[in-house]
């Protein structure tokens, strides 16, 4: 095994195959995290609750950082040289090509969204994860005595800039559209193709693409929806 | 009831593989709707032969749609807009009179070109080389009764062993991968019994030959079943993951 471990990183299919596991585990983290963020919804004590019970075992955060660092890392790195390797494969294009497969925008798409997402989440963590979650910015307008409160008042206050949640919106939209064709996909490659299941496998993938990008954009639009319609947000 | 028609054909023509290619315009006059693709493009050669000029070269053989030889990309699609239609079996009734009709060979890295819509498929060969085959011995064929092979396996590998290795697949692929044939051959001897001795060297080795012809990878659009000529079905690329990655592990 360990002799031929180096060649057989090489090949297309374990190439692919990587990409679809470090790819399950990003589904994996995004559906919770989607979960997670309904929390706000539900006020601060929710979700500042959760965030704190999350951090309650640090060992246990940062290998589930490292986990989802080392995968984020890892799928882009192996996407990038599969996309450079499939655009090398063709060197003369067709003056015609009429796709009659299942090709559409979300495939077509997949390594322009996933670029974006990288950034996004670059963007998403110095936003949220690195701050101080006592701060000024956690101090939301109509608050007694500047009280803080914490991610909850963090988030909030960073989703009142209308445009920046815009950019979250258009974001979020772009990891729904990668997931739609992304878990269909990954099932796939990994090998697994039922004459009933795949089907259903592949509506589920489009659902839960427009479910994923439906519930992260719910956040900013509650923000904005409450602030703008009934004032002061305490 | 057969009628004529005429056509304006934009066909690709290239000298060789160092010469740059480019369209030429032809104007295919009273074409019986009844010939074929192929017969159309012997009457285009036949006057351009009387006129003097090189004729178009294409591949072809049975011209009966299975032996693999044909193939071009007719308006963008591999085979032309028949589903499940080799070129040859292509009718000249699927077009309408004043149709501009563009013909282009497989573009891929892995096919490279010989003269205009010919190109170099022996990639396919060497995969085929690679694994495509099994341990017998010699002398009297076995008794039919003495391996049982279950009737979905049996349907399965029979499906799978339709694919003539045309080379579709490969055109219609946006990344001119050869999963959908490579696929087909791992599949249709790793799913019978008498396919198992080799199943592992099999995948692991036709895999690697495929990647070594510089096909592309597969990105799951499936363009591959839509052009595929006698409809292998992707599942085969599944279960080729499926027997590569339990290769990879326990190989």
């Amino acid at each position: 095994m360990s002799a031929k471990f180096g060649t057989l990183l090489g090949t297309s299919v374990v190439k692919k195959q990587i990409v679809a596991l470090t790819g399950l585990i990003g589904v994996g983290f995004i559906i919770g995290h989607v979960a997670g963020n309904s929390l706000i919804l539900f006020g601060p004590e929710a979700i500042n609750g959760y965030s704190d019970m999350l951090h309650a075992v640090p060992e246990l955060l940062w290998i589930a950082r490292l986990i989802l660092v080392a995968s984020l890392v890892l799928h882009v790195y192996f996407t990038i040289l599969v996309t450079l390797e499939n655009r090398a494969a063709r060197v003369d294009r067709y003056a015609l090509q009429a796709n009659h497969g299942e090709t559409n925008w979300a495939k077509k798409t997949m390594i322009y969204t996933g670029l974006l997402v990288f950034f996004f989440i670059l963007f998403h963590l110095t936003d949220f994860t690195f701050p101080d979650k006592t701060g000024p910015d956690t101090v939301l307008t109509g608050s007694e005595g500047e009280a803080s409160y914490g991610l909850y008042g963090l988030v909030w206050n960073s989703f009142l800039s209308v445009p920046r949640s815009l950019f979250y919106i258009l974001a979020v939209c772009c990891v729904g559209l990668h997931l739609s064709h992304g878990i269909q996909s990954l099932f796939q490659t990994i090998g697994f193709f039922h004459d009933r299941y795949t089907e259903k496998i592949r509506l589920a993938s489009n659902v839960l693409g427009a479910l994923v990008a439906l519930g992260f954009s719910l956040v900013p639009i509650f923000v904005i929806l409450r602030h703008y319609t009934f004032g002061p947000d305490v | 009831m057969s009628t004529k028609i005429n056509l304006t054909l934009k066909v690709w023509r290239q000298k060789n593989a160092q010469t740059p290619g480019h369209f030429e315009t032809y104007q295919a006059r009273d074409i019986d709707t009844d010939a074929s693709f192929l017969e159309m493009l012997d009457v285009v050669n036949a006057s351009l032969e009387r006129e003097g000029k090189e004729p178009i070269a294409f591949d072809h053989d049975c011209r009966e749609g299975i032996c693999g030889s044909c193939g071009a990309v007719v308006n963008g699609q591999a085979h032309g807009p028949e589903r499940e239609t080799t070129l040859c079996q292509l009718h000249m009734r699927k077009f309408r009179n004043g149709d501009t009709v563009t013909i282009e060979p497989w573009r891929a890295k892995g096919f490279p070109l010989i003269k205009d819509l010919v190109v170099d498929r022996s990639a396919f060969d060497r995969i085929i080389a690679a694994g495509g085959f099994i341990t017998v011995r010699t002398g009297q064929a076995p008794e039919a009764h003495a391996t049982p092979v279950p009737k979905d396996k049996a349907d399965w590998a029979m499906d799978a062993a339709q694919c003539i290795g045309c080379g579709a697949c490969v055109a219609a692929c946006p990344n001119a991968s050869a999963m959908l044939f490579v696929s087909a051959k791992v599949t249709h001897l790793n799913v019978l019994p008498q396919g198992q001795p080799e199943k592992t060297r099999r995948v692991l080795n036709m895999v690697a030959q495929m990647d070594k012809e510089g096909f592309g990878n597969c990105s799951n659009h499936y363009e591959c079943e839509a052009a595929c000529p006698k409809g292998i079905s992707v599942k085969n690329i599944a279960k080729m993951n499926r027997d590569h990655l339990v290769a990879s592990i326990a190989g």
